[in-house]
Formats: C-alpha cells, structure tokens, sequence
C-alpha cells in the first residue's frame, strides 16, 4: 500500500527534525516521492515480465550562508532519516558558498489539482494480465504479433521546508501502449495512451488500432526523401514539440546560447514567432492532463501563456533568473497544452494534394540547439496522401527538421488533442498539417 | 531442499576456498553499509524458503545498495552536491512457467517473505497468458565475490578535492578569451550486490563507477550564435586514481579554444566523403549499430513496443557479411575497466567474451539463461542485467569492442593515407532507427583532411549511413597501441526504462565514401 497522505507528512517532519539535529541554525528543505508501481509488459503475443514495486525516496537539502548540499534515501525510517540528514549536514560545511542559493521558500498557496483516480490505484497484477491476455487475443485472431507495456502507479509528491512550507500533490498514472507486427515483417502499427484516468486508456480499443494501423501499413511502397507536406499524428507532435519546451530557459537565452536569443543580445520575449493559430500554455490545473502544482523545492507553478497567438509572451525563470530579471519566477512547468484547433483527422488529410501521413517519430536527437534542428525518424506507419486521400504505405524516413519549422509552416490542428510523454514533462497535443517538412533519408527499418 | 551456500561448499569440500571467500567478503564490509552476514542470511533464506514453499520451479533474490555522488559547478560555483544511498531487494519467481517479479526497499526478514510471495502472486497472474513456459540453460550455481579493481575510494575522498578540480577546471577554461561558459560535473556510482538462488548461487560484487566531464561555451553576442565543446574523457569502472591522473585540468583550455575555433570554422560542404573516426566517436558507433541490433531478445521481437527490433534475424547468424573481413566486432564483460564489466551477471553466469562479428561474419549473439534456448544454445552468456534492486533483470548489452588491427597504426597513419575526408573526434548528436539500418551521426570537432593532411576545422558536420554498407565500407584500423576504451553510464532499453553502463573500446578506423551533411540552420 503507498503512503497514506498523513504518513507522508510524518516522514517529512521527521526529516525536518533531523536537518534540525543536524544544524540548528541552518534552512532545510525536504522532498519525498514515490508510491506503488505496478507492470505487466508482453512480447510476441505472451506476457513475459510483471512486477510490483512499492518505494519512496526522501531528498534532503540543507543550506546554511549560502552553502547548500542535498542527500537522498530511499529508507523512511528514523535512524536513516538522520543519517541522510547528517550526511548533508556534513557536505554543507565542506560545500564553497554558492552566491546564487536563496533562502528557502515559506508556506505558499496553490491551485487545486484533480489528478488521483482510485480505480487505477486499485489494478492489480490480475487486472493487468486480463487486460493484456485481450489484447494479445484480439492480436491472434487477426494473424499478428503484439509487444507492449501496461503500466500504473499511484505516487505522492510532498515537500516541506524550515520555513514553514507544505505542500502534497498525489497522482495515479496509467499507460498502455502496444505495438502489432505483421508476420512477414512488413508492417507495423503502434497506438498508445497515457492518462491519469481509467476512463482515458482502453487496451483494447488501442489493441484495435495497433492491428488495423499494422495491416494497412504492410507492403510500403518506395517514396523518395525530399520536402513534403506532412500530417503529423499526436505522438509526432509531441515527440518533436518536447525540443522547444526543453529549450524555453530564459537564463540560456540571456546568455546567448539559445534558440530564443535575440542577435546583438537579449532575448525574443514579445516577438512574433509562429502564425497566429499557435498557443502554448503550461497549466497543472488542467482537467485533462493535470500534474502537481509545484517543484521540487515548493514554488507553485503558475498558468503560463507561453506563446499567445504565435507570440512569445514568457520563458521559463528559475527563482534566482527572475530576481536578477526583475520578473517572477515560473518554475519548470510538468505539463505543456499546445491547444488545438478546428479540423476533425480527416480535414488535415483532405487538404493535401501530395503529402505523407506520419503516426510517431522515433530516436529524436539534438543536431544544432541553436536553430532547434532534430534529428530522428518515423516509425510504425507512414502513409502516402494524394488529392486528400490515403493512397497507402510508404516507407520510413529519416527527417532533419525542427519544432520551429513544423510550428511556423502548421496551417491546420485537430480539434482533439492527446496526451503524451516527452522528456521534458508530459504534453496535451493536438494532430497538425505542416509544410515543406525535410525527410532527408529513407529508412529501410519497418 | 535447496542447498545454502555453506552446505553447498562444505559439500564441494572447500575448507580453502571457504576461508579465502570469508576473507574476500571481509574486505566488502565497508560497501554493504548496514547490511550485515546475519541479516542477509536471514533475508534471502526467507525470500527462498516463500518461494519454495509457494512451488517455485526457480527463484532468486538480489539484495542491493547503491550509492551516489554527484557534483557539479557551473562557472566560479558548485551549483549542486548530492548524495544519494538506496538499500533494496528483489525477488524474482519462476511459477508454472511464468516469472514474477516484486520488490522493496526494507531489507527484513519478514519483508522479504512478503516480497517473494507477492512476486508468486503476479506470476501466477501472467499464467493465463502463457505461450512458451520459461526454461533456464543449464548454470552451475557460483559461490563467489568480485570487485572493481581500484586504489582509491572515491567515495572516500573528500569533497573539498572534488569541488576544487571542478571549479579549476572551470577557471582555466574561461581563461581564453571569448569562452563565456564551463560547466563541470562529476560522479562516483557504487554498486554493492548480493546475488542468491536456488540453484545455491551466491554472489556478492562491488562494483565502482566515476565520471567526470565538462563542456565549455563560446558565445558570439553579435551574430547570436554559440557554439559547445565537450571533453572526450569516458566514465569508467575505476576509483578515484582514475580522475587524478586523467588530463581534464591540463586539457581545459585547449578544449576552450576549440570550442572558440569551432564558433569560427566554416560550415562543411555536404558530400560523400572518406571518414577517419577517433576511438572517442567511434564507440557511440559501434554500440548503435552493433551493439543493439545483436540483443537477441530484439532480433525476435520482445523489444518491439519500445527499442524496436533487428536487421540481425537468426536465419542470417553465421551468413551475414556484417562487416569488411578485416573487421571484429567482441562482446566482452571482463575488460578491464569496462562500465559492464563484472563477474558474474544478474543471474549468476560467469561473464566471459566471444565474438559477435568475426573476420565480417555476424557469428553470435547476446543472450540470458531464458534466452540461449531461442536459438539452440545450451549456455547463456552472462548479459543478464538490473539496474537497482527494483528491476527486473533483462537482457543487457556487454562491452562490445572492435579488435584493432595487426599492423601498428595511429590515428596520424589512418589521415596520411586518405585523400579527401573528414577527421572526427568526440561524440555528439546519434540517432538509428528501430531496427538498426538507417543511423545519422554528429561529433565535437572535424577536420578537413586534404592529400593526407589536415587543411581545417569544419563546422555543421553529420554523417548518414545504413550499418551494414558503412561496416562493410571500413578498410583500415589503427593497431593495439591506438585502441581506447570509451562509454556511457545510461544506455537505456527495456519497459519500465533501465539504464545500463557500458564501455566500448576501439581503434581509429577509416570507413569509404561515406555520406556528409551540413546541420547549418542558423541563417535559414
């Protein structure tokens, strides 16, 4: 069983009251995370692991003139708490003062965030493997072979510090994700969903898709790489879209060493970087996609305009940039909302005259940070369109372009979005058109 | 039932041995922090004994702690110190031909009965769908003790001498003129574990990681551009003599006019060029395009929903011309200083090399005890992996190097002898796809090579290959005296994801008409 909230606030205390032990004088701030964790994952139509994981980590900083230092366990009990607190007790004064700590924050008001649905907190391993046996069934009787992973958790965040705040945010997640295979090794189809929510994610419904998305993507004819307008499904978007949101530090783009520095110094704040229809917000209150309200150390994460109608109106201010700024500080935002638009899948197909359909990008990797370029490739489904209609399977690419470009030259959204997961926090995404879109390479992989 | 590990000597007849084991095990005292003989004993034996109790045809349980030691300073400041220390144990089942798997952070007795009958619950529950039941190749059950090789502790050296290399190395960097950023990190990784089984395995290893490293900035605040330089220094298995007599602070400003001569390089003209790759590019090649499309659980699709699948199919194992007949690709857990060097692996199996790739032929693949059966094997051969005490181990990469080459060349011969190509050292930008063909590589510094000389820096360099064309293309190979050993301390694969350290070492090598493209964007 995770930690009841009321257990959670005790290990903290006791936390507090050990960097206390340890240095009266000192400020302290402690985090804990975690919860149970539960999988079931399944490879050429048999479930081959399942695992059941139940842990939290307790991460103590403590600062004192300037000097700060942090250690973390993942044993609750008094004794240990102690030791961790003594441990960073003890790297503090050995720690060169850092000019750029700041005192730690005290007690602090945030929005209110639904994000714990007790049906996924109850799954069980059973549960899991009759989900997945479904799937797996459906996938035989259609001649396929299916992988993919089932994975739930319910985990507490909480942080408290010397001055007094306190703060709990706890959260069930569910991800199903399958990918089905052809048999003659010529086709493949993905569908996945992550939610908060059991309502959101339904294997079997996905188990569908995969297999539909495999069968229609067999047999790829050849297309040569060039500049195409493409469609890109959600888990494109994302994939591609979690570059710029990597990259929105307002501190880099003072410096110089950005996409969002302006030539001669500065930043692009208030300039026009996109066309009117794009609007990135970040907003852990959303009812879709929520996410804790806070950071790590406490400091409530706002609602964020981030671009406003192809605008930049803010990027993202860690406490010590913000003061040195003269801004506030946002903080890391855990989730982004790209806001969708007003076609329906098959609007963004029908205004193609000749374009590809690309369902989700794959190995995505830096090439050149200053103008956001990518690299990566396509993957599980690629699809010819011609005179607004799928005219079948071509192909993988690999594609040297960036969020900057697909954002710049999007000329339709879904109404629909999707949640995905990037590296850079989770992301509410909608499908889109975009134009001249470099695939530079083919890709023999299917 | 099942031996313990002490009646499993005294049944050997090691009196010596087990006196030798009693003094090896001593010296790991330190790196098992709490955990003492007799809890251990009692907590493995309770997880074993539930298993057994509950029908388990195998089990096994792994007792862990983990350690880390990470620092970092940006400019004239340390901007983090963490510590991180994580005890736990896992537990995982064969019941009715399915596995379970569940874990814990309470290394106690009764937790550890808890654990080891949960873990039966979820195998029970993977039952209904059920194909293949598990079968293990055949391991003899080890009793041993094995540790990183090294001199210095690096968890016990103070954090004064940790703090003060990072911010010299900083201070030197921002020395040369126009460099206007360092960051600096570095970190020690401990890695204690206790490996028993039911077979009566019984394992314990410390294993010792650092990795020190740094990037310098340079700014042009006129044009907006910058440009960064990493240094090329790999993590390694080693202590902290390693990062004392490595060339960070003696390098630093070197790299920094580096980063500045590559702010002011001109742009490549894309084309099909000769490449001459250093050692310190060409590991992040190898472990693309060689090391992960020999993963067998990839090859047959297990990996499928996530890392992807392989060119390298069982019916092309002894068939495929992977590479140029000069070109021999190993696996090899046993290298010295390797990141997944180790004795024995997650279940046991004493590690050991073999070839993957020999004289061009794709002849063997990496396999577990589950695993060796999928292909007519009667052994596994010791890949079996689990990053911390709350992963279920998983087939994972060894170090897989590329054998140099007989004559006694440098990396200076491999230049001479080109006409027209690019010199790359330092990893950068990497990417291959799903199944291994198509990969796209980027580098810290490029040279233009002209006529057997090098004419200039370049800037903006990638090159794209498929694996099979660009190994076959390769046609000269540094000798002994040129290979070096590089890695990476997060090689990611599996579901929920696992990172896994793992070296690769290599020769400088030349690969023929391969194609170059220019990542120039920034006034288009």
């Amino acid at each position: 069983m995770p930690l009841s909230d009321a257990q959670a606030r005790q290990i903290l205390d006791a936390a507090l009251a050990a960097a206390r032990r340890v240095d009266a004088g000192a400020e302290s701030v402690v985090t804990l995370h975690g919860g149970r964790q539960g999988h079931t994952r399944f490879g050429r139509n048999e479930i081959t692991t399942a695992g059941e994981v139940d842990e939290v980590t307790v991460t103590i900083a403590i600062q004192r003139a300037r000097r700060r230092a942090a250690a973390s366990t993942n044993q609750t009990d008094p004794a240990s708490l102690r030791a961790t607190a003594e441990a960073a007790g003890r790297m503090v004064q050995l720690a060169p003062e850092d000019p750029e700590v700041l005192p730690v924050l005290g007690p602090q008001r945030y929005a209110k965030v639904e994000a714990h649905d007790p049906a996924v907190a109850r799954l069980s391993p059973a549960d899991r493997s009759a989900a997945v046996a479904q799937v797996i069934a459906l996938a035989e009787s259609a001649g396929l072979q299916v992988a993919g992973f089932l994975g739930h958790s319910e985990t507490v965040l909480a942080v408290a510090t010397s001055a007094g705040l306190r703060a709990l945010h706890r959260e069930t997640r569910l991800s199903f994700s399958v990918t089905a295979r052809t048999p003659d090794g010529t086709g493949s189809g993905r569908a996945a969903a992550i939610s908060h929510a059991l309502r959101d994610v339904d294997p079997v419904a996905l188990g569908r898709k995969a297999v539909e998305r495999a069968q229609r993507s067999r047999r790829p004819a050849r297309l040569e790489p060039g500049r195409y307008t493409v469609v890109l499904e959600e888990e494109a978007v994302g994939d591609l879209l979690a570059f710029l949101t990597m990259s929105l530090d307002a501190r880099s783009a003072d410096e110089g060493r950005s996409f969002f520095t302006r030539a001669g110094g500065g930043n692009r704040l208030g300039e026009r970087l996109f066309p009117e229809h794009i609007t990135l917000r970040a907003d852990p209150s959303n009812r879709q996609t929520p996410a804790a309200p806070f950071d790590a150390e406490g400091l409530p994460l706002a609602p964020l305009v981030i671009i406003e109608r192809g605008v930049l109106r803010t990027l993202l201010y860690s406490r010590f940039w913000a003061q040195r700024q003269g801004r506030q500080p946002t903080g890391e935002p855990r989730v982004y909302h790209l806001l969708g638009g007003t076609a329906t899948p098959s609007d963004l197909i029908a205004g193609v005259r000749r374009g590809v359909l690309i369902s989700r990008l794959w190995y995505l990797r830096w090439l050149e940070p200053q103008s956001l370029l990518v690299t990566g490739l396509t993957r599980d489904g690629v699809f010819l369109i011609e005179d607004g209609q799928i005219a079948g399977p071509v192909n993988n690419f690999r594609f040297n372009d960036s969020p900057v470009n697909m954002l710049r030259n999007a000329d339709a959204l879904s109404r629909d979005t999707l949640r995905t997961e990037g590296t850079a926090g989770h992301l509410r995404v909608p499908a889109l058109r975009t134009h001249d879109f470099h695939l530079s390479s083919i890709s023999e992989a299917i | 039932m099942w031996p313990s590990r002490r009646a499993f000597l005294a049944a050997g007849g090691a009196g010596a041995a087990l006196a030798m084991e009693a003094a090896l095990r001593g010296r790991l005292a330190e790196a098992r922090g709490l955990l003492v003989d007799s809890l251990l004993a009692e907590v493995t034996g309770r997880a074993l004994d539930a298993a057994r109790r509950a029908g388990c045809s195998y089990a096994d349980v792994r007792v862990v702690r983990r350690r880390s030691e990470r620092i970092s300073a940006r400019e004239s400041r340390i901007d983090e110190i963490h510590l991180r220390e994580d005890y736990g144990l896992g537990v995982r089942v064969l019941h009715g031909g399915a596995w379970g798997f569940a874990a814990t952070a309470r290394v106690l007795p009764q937790e550890a009965a808890r654990v080891a009958t949960q873990a039966v619950e979820v195998a029970r529950a993977g039952q209904a769908a059920l194909r293949r039941p598990v079968q293990l190749a055949a391991n003899p059950p080890h009793v041993d003790v094995w540790q990183t090789p090294l001199s210095k502790d690096p968890f016990r050296i103070p954090l004064q001498d940790k703090a003060d290399l990072l911010l010299a190395i900083n201070a030197e960097a921002m020395k040369v003129p126009g460099i206007a950023f360092c960051t600096s990190h570095y970190a020690g990784l401990s890695e204690w574990k206790l490996f028993r089984s039911s077979e009566g395995a019984d394992i314990e290893q410390s294993i010792t990681r650092v990795g020190p490293g740094y990037r310098v900035t340079a700014v042009d605040r006129r044009s907006g551009e910058f440009e960064t330089r990493d240094h090329d220094l790999p993590p390694m298995q080693a202590g902290w003599e390693y990062v004392v007599e490595a060339p960070l602070l003696r390098d630093a400003r070197r790299i920094g006019e580096e980063a500045l001569e590559k702010l002011r390089a001109p742009s490549v003209t894309p084309g099909v060029r000769d490449l001459v790759l250093h050692p310190s590019h060409l590991w992040l090649t190898i472990h693309e395009s060689v090391g992960h499309p020999t993963e067998l659980d990839r090859a047959l699709g297990y990996e499928a929903n996530f890392a992807g699948t392989s060119f390298a199919t069982p019916d092309q194992l002894g068939r495929l011309q992977f590479a140029a007949p000069l070109v021999t690709l190993y696996a090899d857990k046993t290298t010295p200083g390797g990141l997944a060097t180790c004795g024995y692996d997650d279940e046991g199996v004493k590690t050991q090399r073999w070839d993957l790739v020999r004289n061009g032929l794709f002849v063997a693949y990496q396999t577990t005890r589950e695993q060796a059966g999928w292909i007519g094997e009667q052994a596994s051969r010791g890949t079996s992996y689990a990053q911390d005490h709350r992963s279920i181990p998983i087939q994972r990469m060894p170090n897989v190097s590329l054998a140099p080459g007989e004559r006694e060349l440098g990396v200076q011969d491999l230049i001479s002898a080109t006409e027209d190509g690019i010199y790359i050292v330092g990893h950068g930008s990497f990417s291959i796809d799903h199944q291994r063909h198509n990969f796209q590589f980027g580098g810290q510094m490029f040279y233009e090579i002209k006529k057997g000389r090098i004419v200039r820096t370049l800037r903006d360099v990638a090159y794209q290959a498929s694996t099979l064309q660009f190994w076959r293309s390769c046609d000269l190979l540094g000798g002994p005296a040129s290979w070096q050993l590089h890695g990476s301390l997060f090689d990611g694969k599996g579901e929920p994801g696992q990172a896994n350290a793992v070296s690769h070492g290599c020769p400088p090598a030349r690969f023929r008409r391969v194609n170059v493209l220019s990542t120039n964007r920034r006034r288009g």
